[in-house]
């Protein structure tokens, strides 16, 4: 039993509320407090983190309800790593957020939207019940979509509505899914599920169960099918939020995909795996193709999200301790690489007054440090040795390869090569080129400007930091995978919890 | 589950996939609403026959209980789409004020600078 | 102020009314914890209360009237939920114990049974109940074509790009292109 546990819900949630209810204005003070508790929430994480891989799961039984009967939390090694990773990209856009937007137009309820955010997103990660875990993804979804439309313009704001319409279809295929697993196993929690489906190989409803949830984190991660809602409603918002989104959303869906096939059902479900696999070798193709054909750098890098996507999706069909320990990895890379992008796309846009690629330039001249960061980032992006990218696509191709999966390695390296392309585009059009005639680019020596170069450069080091630092990370990702692989570890953890109603 | 309550949570889908399918944002804010209740019904169906069950209540009396839990999760549910309504239909409300057409053919014809 | 519905009975009965439906929904909120009712209901009918009033004495008038802004008493309701969740971990039990009392002898009443569910449940129903009366409130003045917020909520809610809602857009923009 370990209370805190529950720091990474009510931590953000709590800083939410303070703000709504004792500072309703931005103010400077306002700031700093929710800085600070960013900066609270990314120790506890790390902490967190330390004590799960240092010993077995952490779990708490809510209301000191034995599981079965209650709810549980429970963090194992993945859930710490993506603690981890939520926290460092929260902080990292909430400093963004202040430089991007001066403290007097801050609208003052984006940073209790974000807080709120972040404590939907935390619980999905904590949760040991496949009920909780809809009420996290709602909380999630619902502060997402309020934030979304928050600082929408007029002509901006009809995306959003296939961005709700297809979660809001997601959600309601949720709710189904947890239904039929009620009828099917009996229970809700993960851990007797998983105990209930290994004892029913072969049975229909399990396998219809595990279909649907497939089905609909396959949605809330935007593979291949569903994944038009992503690329159109994310350039809605400003850069510090897109960050945000484009780190941690789609990677929420990745998670419970990873943690559904890889702890709760037992590893017989070799059609799902194959299917998933196509799909993800489709989803990084076809992005990628749209991601080509965007010119401005949120739609540009929103499509890439998906294609990600893809890569990471196409670990998990390959399902192999492997694959799925490459996946955990390339999740860390691209997490942090991913934000920083967006940030970086931030800062170019405070130099030009706009993220259209054909009325941008001259970035190269005006701040070297931003180039260098951001050439840095695409090519980790793109998989170039030996940053951080190149060891994710490197082991996930090497495990695809091992399997025989030629056609879908082939699709991941020219998903790679458009990648590359995409990327010259952005650093051909903001970067390498002059100014064009209808663009502006001012010489910013303000504060914001140096404090936003220097969030990039932190997130940069950062990424390089996994990339030279294989030799650290990839075992942490591969020991998370080995214990995320073997549901025993997990049933044993929380079935070893006494409280009210136990057997 | 009973074979009407099968029948009436299959032809809730139904209305509510044609209705999400539609080209009007009015459509679809109604069929999420028939789903939203197709998908509570399936639930709270799940809990299955009431006959000769005492509701999942404390009172006087002992004997078979309907399950209580599917109802627990139906009244989770129903909360979440109550404020999903509410917010779509703000939504809505907003997109129409804003571009005054809420069909999707309309709202999204390309202008000219789009790319 | 004209009422939205004039009818010379809804406006004298409306005080009565507004009363009953309250006293019910109390009765709802403190029955809740093992019989039907409970923070959701209760707080529902309480904003079916408000719809009332609103209905007989016009919305501006119950805008005045409201002693506290509806959203940060809801915002207060979770907040007091949220701490009588996490209060049993000052005494090192997990988060969201809860611990019941039955009191017997006691005068007026003979038995009490109550629980510190109770406190979570009231934050429930102030959260639902006051989310309740600020969507009826919006949803009725915007549609009736008045201002939707006060001027001092308007900052807080909008957006800093869009133009305000009630507003009517640029002709140009009605026709697509």
């Amino acid at each position: 039993m370990t209370n805190a546990l529950t720091a990474p819900l009510l931590l953000p949630l709590g800083t939410a509320l303070v703000c709504c209810l004792l500072v309703g204005r931005p103010s400077v003070e306002r700031r700093v407090f929710i800085a600070a508790s960013a900066a609270v929430q990314c120790a506890v994480a790390f902490w967190l983190a330390w004590r799960a891989f240092n010993g077995p799961p952490l779990v708490l039984p809510l209301g000191n309800w034995a599981p079965p009967l209650g709810i549980v939390l429970v963090a194992d090694g993945l859930s710490g790593i993506m603690l981890c990773l939520s926290s460092v990209v929260s902080l990292a856009c909430v400093l963004f957020g202040y430089a991007e937007t001066p403290v007097e137009v801050e609208q003052p309820l984006r940073l209790p939207l974000m807080q709120l955010l972040a404590a939907g997103i935390n619980l999905a990660f904590i949760t040991g019940d496949l009920f909780n875990l809809f009420v996290a993804f709602e909380i999630m979804l619902v502060a997402s979509y309020a934030l979304l439309t928050l600082e929408a313009n007029d002509r901006d704001i009809k995306e959003a509505f296939p961005y709700l319409a297809v979660n809001i279809f997601g959600s309601s295929l949720f709710l189904i899914a947890a239904g039929m697993a009620y009828t099917v196993f009996g229970t809700l929690n993960m851990a007797d599920i998983s105990r209930r489906a290994a004892d029913m190989p072969g049975d229909f409803g399990a396998l219809l169960v595990a279909v649907l949830l497939v089905v609909v984190f396959g949605i809330k991660a935007g593979i291949f099918p569903l994944y038009y809602w992503l690329p159109n409603s994310y350039p809605i918002l400003h850069f510090s939020l897109g960050a945000f989104y484009s780190g941690m959303l789609t990677k929420v869906g990745v998670y419970v995909l990873l943690r559904m096939l890889g702890t709760v059902f037992p590893h017989t479900l070799t059609p799902i795996y194959t299917g998933l696999a196509w799909l993800a070798g489709l989803t990084m193709v076809l992005a990628v193709l749209g991601a080509v054909s965007r010119s401005f750098i949120r739609g540009i890098l929103s499509f890439h999200i998906v294609s990600q996507i893809g890569y990471m999706v196409l670990a998990i069909g390959f399902f192999t301790p492997l694959a799925i320990g490459a996946c955990i990895y390339y999740v860390i890379h691209h997490i942090i690489v991913k934000s920083s992008l967006f940030l970086i796309g931030g800062t170019a846009m405070y130099y030009n007054h706009t993220d259209h690629l054909p009325r941008m330039g001259g970035l190269w001249k005006a701040s070297p440090v931003l180039g260098v960061c951001f050439l840095l980032q695409a090519f980790s992006l793109a998989g170039v040795p030996p940053l951080s990218g190149f060891w994710g696509k490197y082991l996930i191709l090497f495990a695809g390869f091992k399997d025989g999966h030629y056609w879908l390695v082939l699709a991941a390296l020219v998903a790679s090569i458009l990648t590359l392309v995409s990327m010259l585009k952005i650093w051909l059009g903001a970067f390498w080129e002059d100014v064009p005639r209808d663009g502006t680019i001012e010489p910013q020596t303000s504060g914001a400007a140096r404090a936003m170069t220097a969030i990039v450069c932190a997130l940069t080091t950062l990424s390089l930091a996994i990339g030279f630092g294989v030799g650290i990370f990839l075992p942490l990702a591969q020991s998370a995978a080995d214990s995320l692989l073997d549901p025993a570890i997990y049933r044993r953890a929380v079935f070893n919890l006494t409280g009210k109603g136990a057997p | 589950m009973g074979i009407e309550t099968a029948v009436l949570t299959g032809v809730m889908f139904a209305i509510a996939t044609y209705l999400l399918l539609n080209k009007s944002f009015v459509r679809i804010l109604f069929g999420f609403v028939v789903l939203s209740n197709a998908a509570n019904l399936f639930i709270l169906a799940l809990s299955g026959t009431p006959d000769g069950k005492r509701s999942p209540v404390l009172a006087e009396g002992t004997g078979p209980m309907v399950d209580p839990l599917p109802q627990a999760l139906v009244l989770t549910a129903i909360v979440i789409g109550f404020g999903l309504t509410i917010y779509l239909i703000m939504l809505l409300y907003r997109i129409f004020l804003d571009a005054r057409t809420t069909n999707a053919d309309e709202l999204f014809r390309p202008e000219p600078g789009d790319d | 102020m004209k009422a939205v519905v004039d009818s010379f009975l809804l406006r004298a009965l409306i005080g009565l009314v507004f009363l009953l439906v309250n006293i019910v929904s109390i009765y709802l909120l403190l029955r809740g914890h093992n019989l039907p009712g409970g923070g959701f209901i209760g707080g529902l009918m309480t904003g079916m209360s408000f719809l009332l009033l609103g209905l007989a004495r016009g919305w501006t008038e119950l805008q005045r009237e409201l002693p506290v802004p509806p959203l940060r008493l809801a915002t207060f309701g979770v907040a007091l939920a949220a701490v009588s969740g996490a209060a049993p971990m000052l005494v090192g039990q997990p988060f969201l114990t809860q611990w019941q009392f039955h009191l017997t002898n006691v005068p007026l009443f003979r038995e009490i049974h109550l629980g510190t569910p109770l406190i979570f449940d009231f934050g429930v129903f102030l959260l639902v109940s006051c989310i309740t009366v600020k969507l009826i409130i919006v949803l009725a003045r915007s549609t009736a074509g008045l201002p939707a917020f006060t001027p001092g909520e308007v900052p807080y809610y909008s957006s800093t790009l869009e133009d305000p809602i009630e507003h009517e857009p640029p002709a140009e923009e009605s026709h697509g292109n």
